[in-house]
C-alpha cells in the first residue's frame, strides 16, 4: 500500500504521469476530488479551501487562522482516504501533509523553466516571455504558501525520495521508475505504518474538529491514545468539555490526555 | 517635603523594574536580583561596596546557617521519630491528627526554612494518610499552612523575620529579639489551625476516597492508588512472537496504557521491572498493571490469556516487597527539566514509573517526552529495596514502609545537640543571630551529621542571591530619599490617619505585594517605606516594619509559595482551592495579627 504523491511544480506534466501510474499500479487517483470531499464533510465552500492551498496567506488570514481551519480539514479527508486505499496522491502538498507517514513514496516532477514556459505559451496562447513570468509568479506563490504554513522549502529536495527532470526523461520512462521505487521494500506495508495512518487520520480529524475554536493546539496519536498539546500554562474547562464531546462522536480513541504548557512534538498535526 | 530629583526617579524605575519582571517571570527571580546588583552601582545610586554587602548580611548567612541545619536534621531521619510519640498522642480522630501534625510542622518551621520542613514532613503525612485512612487533601492544606504560618514563630522562621532587623539598622532603630514574635506566630498558627478544623468542611476540596481500600481484593496488593487499575496476571499466546516485529514492554505501555511490572525470560526467569526495550515472549508470565477495560483491551488484541488472580507472581510482588509510591519532585531536584528517559529510572533504579500527574492532569501516554517538573507526582512501582535506593538519591519525595526508611538515629543525638548549641547561644548569650546559627551549622559538618559537600549543595542559591540582590536596591531606596518620598506622598494623599489603621493598610499591602513579587521581595521594597512612613505619621515604626516582616507571610490565596506549590500535586488541589481557603486564612491571618500587636505592643 505504497502511497505515492507527486508534487508538481505547476503544469510540469505531473497530472500525466500520477494517472499513469495509478492505472500502472492499479491505484486510485486523488486530488481535486479530495477538496470537494473535505468541503462536503465540513461545509465549507470549495473555492475557500482552493484558495487555502493556492495562495499565501494574507495578514489577516494569519491571524484570523482561517487558513490553518482549511488546512485541517483537507489534511483530515487525505488522511481518511489514503487509510483506506491505495493511492496516488498528486499536488496540493501530499509531500507535507504526509511526510511523517513511513511507506510513503514521495516523488517530485520538475522542469527546466523555459521548457515549462514553452508549453503553457502554447496551451494559452501567450507569448512565452508572459508565460514565463506567470509560472515565475505562481511558482513563488507556492512556495511561500509551503514556506509558511509548514515551515518547509517545497524546493528542498531532501524532501522526496524522487526527483525526476520531466524535460529530460519521457513520460513513460519516468512512470516506470516510479512504479519500481513504489514496488521496493522500504515502501512495502507493514503493520506500523497502517496502525500510523490511521493514527493520523484520528489526529486530523480530531483537529478538524476542534480548530475552530481552538487554534493552536498540537495533536498526537498512538494507537488510538490521543494527546492534545497547548502552549498554555492550564487549560479551562471549556477545551475538555468539547474534546469529551469529540471522544463520544468519534470511534477509536483509546484515552484522550490534554498536555498543557509544552512545546509540540515534531510529530503532531 | 523633598523635591524629587533623578536619582529619586531612577530608583524608582528599578522597583517598577524589579517588579515587573517579578510578574511576568520572563527572567527568573534570582536574575533579576543580580540584574539589581550590577545596574545600582552602575547608575551611582549606590556604591560598589553597598551594592553587595547583602552577600554579607546578618540575614543571608542566617538563612544559609539555617538550610544547613535543617539538612542535618533531614539526614538523620529526627522527623520520622518525632512523628510516632506525636501520633501516638492524636489517637485516631481525624481532626485530633491534623492539629497534632499542624503543631508539629509548625514548630519544626519556627527554626527551618519553611519550604525545608514542609518537604521533610510530605512522605510521614503520605504514610499517616495511607495508614489512618484520611484522604491526602484534608491533612495536606492544613499542614503546609502551619508550615508557613510556623515560620512566623521565631525570627529565623522565616526570610523575612530574618531580614527584619538589617533592614531596621540603616535607621538606628532596635533590633528585634528572637523569640518577640513568637507570642504573635503562636496565635497565627493556632488560628490558622482553628480555621481548618472549624471550617474544613467548607474550605477544603471534596476529599473523595481514592486512597480507601476496596471491599473485593482480588489481588493481595496495597489498593491505594486504585484508582489508576490493578495489577493483573497474563499469560501470552505460544504463537505470540510468530510473523510479527518484536513486541517489547514500552510497546505494551504505548498501545494499551499497561504496565508490565513483572515479567517471565524463558524459560523460568523471573524479572521485576523489566526494562522497557525487553521483549516480551510466547508463552510466558506476565504481570501488567492498568485499567480493566486497558488490559481487557490488550488481551483480546494480543490473545493473552488473563488469570483470576497473581499465581506465579504471587510471592515476589507481595505487598511485603514491593508496591507502587506516589513520589513528588523536590524543588531542588536534579531531576527537574529532564525527560524520564534522561532519567533512565530503569536502568540506575529499577523501578517502573506509570504516571505523571501535573496540574489536574494525569499522564499515561507518551511519558518519554514529559520534562519532568518540581511538583510534579511520578507514580512508581518497585520492590521496596530499590525504591528505598532511589530514595536516598534525594530528589523525590515519598514514603515507604518505616522499617525500611533511611536514618542516622546516632547522628540524631549530635544533630539536636548543634541546635540546642546554637539556640543558646543566641537566647543565653545574646550572640548575634549569624554567628550562633553558623556555629550550629559548623558543629553539624564538624560531627559528621552531613559532609561539608553535602551542606554545600543543601543551599539554596536562588534564595541567596534573591535576598543578596534586593538589599541594595532597598538601600538606594532609602539612601536617595525616595523612600521618604514615597511616604510623604502617599501620606499626604490618605491624610492623618491613627496609627492602627496605617498598621493595618500596610499589613494588607505587604499581603497583597507578596503575592506577586515574593515575600522577600515584598519585605526589603517595603520595610524602608513603612518605616518612612510611620515616623512622619508618629506611629511606631517598628512595628510598621514588623508588620510587613509578618504579613509578607500571608501568602495563601494563590499557590505562589513554595510551600503550596509542592503541596499543591500530592493534594491534587486546583487553584480555586487555594482562593477558598486561602482568603479565610489571610482575613484571620491580618485580624488575628493586629489584634495580637495591639495587645502586645499596646499601639
Amino acid at each position: 500500500m505504497a502511497i505515492i504523491t507527486i508534487s508538481r511544480g505547476s503544469y510540469s506534466m505531473g497530472v500525466i504521469v500520477a494517472e499513469r501510474v495509478a492505472e500502472q499500479l492499479g491505484y486510485s487517483v486523488i486530488s481535486r476530488d479530495l477538496l470537494l470531499d473535505a468541503s462536503d464533510r465540513f461545509k465549507i465552500p470549495e473555492i475557500k479551501l482552493v484558495r487555502a492551498i493556492h495562495d499565501a496567506p494574507t495578514m489577516l488570514e494569519r491571524f484570523r487562522h482561517s487558513k490553518q481551519s482549511y488546512l485541517a480539514y483537507i489534511r483530515a479527508a487525505l488522511a481518511d482516504r489514503v487509510s483506506n486505499d491505495n493511492v496516488v496522491y498528486h499536488g496540493l502538498a501530499g509531500h507535507v501533509l504526509l511526510k511523517d507517514i513511513r511507506g510513503v513514496l514521495k516523488v517530485r516532477i520538475t522542469a527546466d523553466i523555459g521548457y515549462r514556459a514553452a508549453r503553457e505559451a502554447k496551451r494559452e496562447n501567450i507569448t512565452e516571455q508572459e508565460a514565463r513570468s506567470i509560472l515565475e509568479k505562481d511558482d513563488q506563490q507556492r512556495r511561500g504558501w509551503t514556506k509558511n504554513i509548514h515551515g518547509v522549502d517545497p524546493w528542498d529536495s531532501s524532501l522526496y525520495d524522487l526527483v525526476i527532470r520531466i524535460d529530460r526523461f519521457k513520460v513513460d520512462d519516468a512512470v516506470n521508475f516510479i512504479c519500481q521505487a513504489a514496488k521496493s521494500e522500504a515502501f512495502h506495508t507493514t503493520e506500523q505504518s497502517i496502525q500510523q495512518i490511521k493514527d493520523m487520520a484520528l489526529a486530523c480529524r480530531i483537529k478538524a474538529e476542534i480548530i475552530d475554536d481552538f487554534p493552536t493546539l498540537g495533536i498526537t496519536c498512538q494507537y488510538g491514545n490521543v494527546i492534545v498539546y497547548t502552549k498554555d500554562k492550564s487549560h479551562g474547562s471549556k477545551l475538555q468539555k468539547q474534546l469529551d464531546e469529540i471522544r463520544k462522536n468519534i470511534s477509536g480513541i483509546y484515552n484522550l490526555e490534554i498536555h498543557s504548557g509544552s512545546s509540540f512534538p515534531p510529530d503532531a498535526v | 517635603m523633598e523635591p524629587l530629583t533623578t536619582d529619586m526617579i531612577l530608583v524608582m524605575g528599578m522597583i517598577g523594574l524589579a517588579v515587573f519582571l517579578f510578574v511576568v517571570e520572563w527572567v527568573r527571580v534570582d536574575v533579576v536580583a543580580i540584574l539589581m546588583m550590577v545596574a545600582l552601582p552602575l547608575l551611582h545610586l549606590v556604591t560598589p561596596k553597598e551594592a553587595f554587602v547583602g552577600m554579607s548580611s546578618n540575614a543571608v548567612i542566617s538563612i544559609i546557617a539555617v538550610i544547613i541545619i535543617g539538612a542535618g536534621l533531614d539526614r538523620t531521619g529526627i522527623i520520622n521519630k518525632l512523628v510516632k510519640p506525636v501520633m501516638a498522642l492524636a489517637g485516631k480522630s481525624a481532626s485530633r491528627i491534623i492539629i497534632a501534625i499542624s503543631l508539629t510542622v509548625a514548630f519544626i518551621s519556627s527554626f527551618m526554612q519553611n519550604i525545608g520542613a514542609a518537604a521533610l514532613f510530605l512522605p510521614a503525612i503520605q504514610r499517616i494518610s495511607k495508614m489512618q485512612k484520611i484522604p491526602l487533601s484534608r491533612l495536606l492544606m492544613p499542614v503546609g499552612f502551619s508550615a508557613i504560618l510556623g515560620g512566623t514563630i521565631t525570627l529565623v522562621g522565616c526570610s523575612p523575620l530574618i531580614l527584619l532587623n538589617d533592614l531596621l539598622a540603616p535607621f538606628n532603630l532596635e533590633p528585634f529579639g528572637l523569640f518577640d514574635v513568637t507570642p504573635i506566630g503562636l496565635a497565627l498558627v493556632a488560628s490558622g489551625i482553628a480555621c481548618f478544623i472549624l471550617f474544613g468542611r467548607f474550605m477544603l476540596p471534596k476529599g473523595d476516597d481514592t486512597e480507601g481500600r476496596h471491599e473485593d481484593q482480588s489481588v493481595d496488593h496495597d489498593l491505594a492508588f486504585s484508582d489508576l487499575g490493578e495489577m493483573y496476571e497474563l499469560i501470552t499466546p505460544d504463537d505470540f512472537t510468530l510473523y510479527r516485529d518484536p513486541v517489547t514492554v514500552l510497546d505494551l505501555r504505548q498501545r494499551y496504557l499497561c504496565n508490565v511490572l513483572a515479567m517471565t525470560e524463558p524459560p523460568d526467569f523471573k524479572t521485576v521491572s523489566p526494562a522497557p526495550e525487553t521483549i516480551v515472549h510466547s508463552g510466558i508470565e506476565i504481570v501488567v498493571h492498568g485499567k480493566k477495560e486497558d488490559v481487557s483491551r490488550m488481551a483480546a488484541a494480543e490473545g493473552m490469556q488473563i488469570k483470576d488472580t497473581l499465581e506465579t507472581y504471587k510471592f515476589d510482588l507481595d505487598s511485603s516487597k514491593s508496591g507502587i509510591v506516589e513520589a513528588v519532585v523536590a524543588p531542588r531536584s536534579s531531576l527537574i527539566g529532564k525527560s524520564l528517559p534522561e532519567v533512565n529510572f530503569q536502568d540506575r533504579f529499577r523501578v517502573s514509573p506509570m504516571s505523571i500527574y501535573r496540574q489536574e492532569e494525569t499522564y499515561r501516554t507518551r511519558m518519554r517526552d514529559i520534562r519532568i517538573q518540581a511538583g510534579d507526582v511520578i507514580r512508581l512501582f518497585g520492590t521496596w529495596k530499590r525504591l528505598k535506593t532511589l530514595q536516598q538519591e534525594g530528589g523525590l519525595l515519598f514514603s515507604i514502609p518505616t522499617d525500611m526508611e533511611y536514618m542516622r538515629p546516632e547522628k540524631a543525638i549530635w544533630a539536636g545537640i548543634w541546635l540546642v548549641t546554637a539556640l543558646v547561644m543566641i537566647m543565653g548569650f545574646n550572640i548575634q543571630l549569624s554567628v550562633s546559627l553558623m556555629t550550629g551549622a559548623l558543629g553539624m559538618v564538624i560531627t559528621r551529621v552531613l559532609s561539608v559537600d553535602e551542606a554545600y549543595q543543601s543551599v539554596d542559591w536562588r534564595t541567596i542571591f534573591l535576598l543578596a540582590g534586593l538589599i541594595p536596591l532597598g538601600i538606594a531606596t532609602e539612601k536617595t530619599g525616595t523612600a521618604a518620598w514615597i511616604a510623604q506622598s502617599v501620606l499626604s494623599l490618605i491624610g492623618p490617619v491613627s496609627p492602627i489603621v496605617l498598621l493595618s493598610v500596610i499589613g494588607v499591602l505587604s499581603t497583597l505585594f507578596t503575592l506577586v513579587i515574593s515575600n522577600v521581595g515584598a519585605t526589603v521594597l517595603l520595610v524602608p517605606l513603612v518605616v518612612n512612613m510611620a515616623i512622619a505619621a508618629h506611629a511606631d515604626p517598628r512595628m510598621a516594619a514588623l508588620v510587613v516582616g509578618l504579613a509578607t507571610s500571608n501568602s495563601f490565596v494563590l499557590p505562589t509559595h513554595q510551600v503550596n506549590a509542592l503541596y499543591m500535586g500530592p493534594g491534587r488541589y486546583r487553584t480555586f482551592d487555594f482562593l477558598k481557603a486561602g482568603s479565610l486564612v489571610s482575613v484571620v491571618f491580618l485580624v488575628v495579627m493586629m489584634a495580637m500587636l495591639s495587645l502586645i505592643y499596646g499601639i
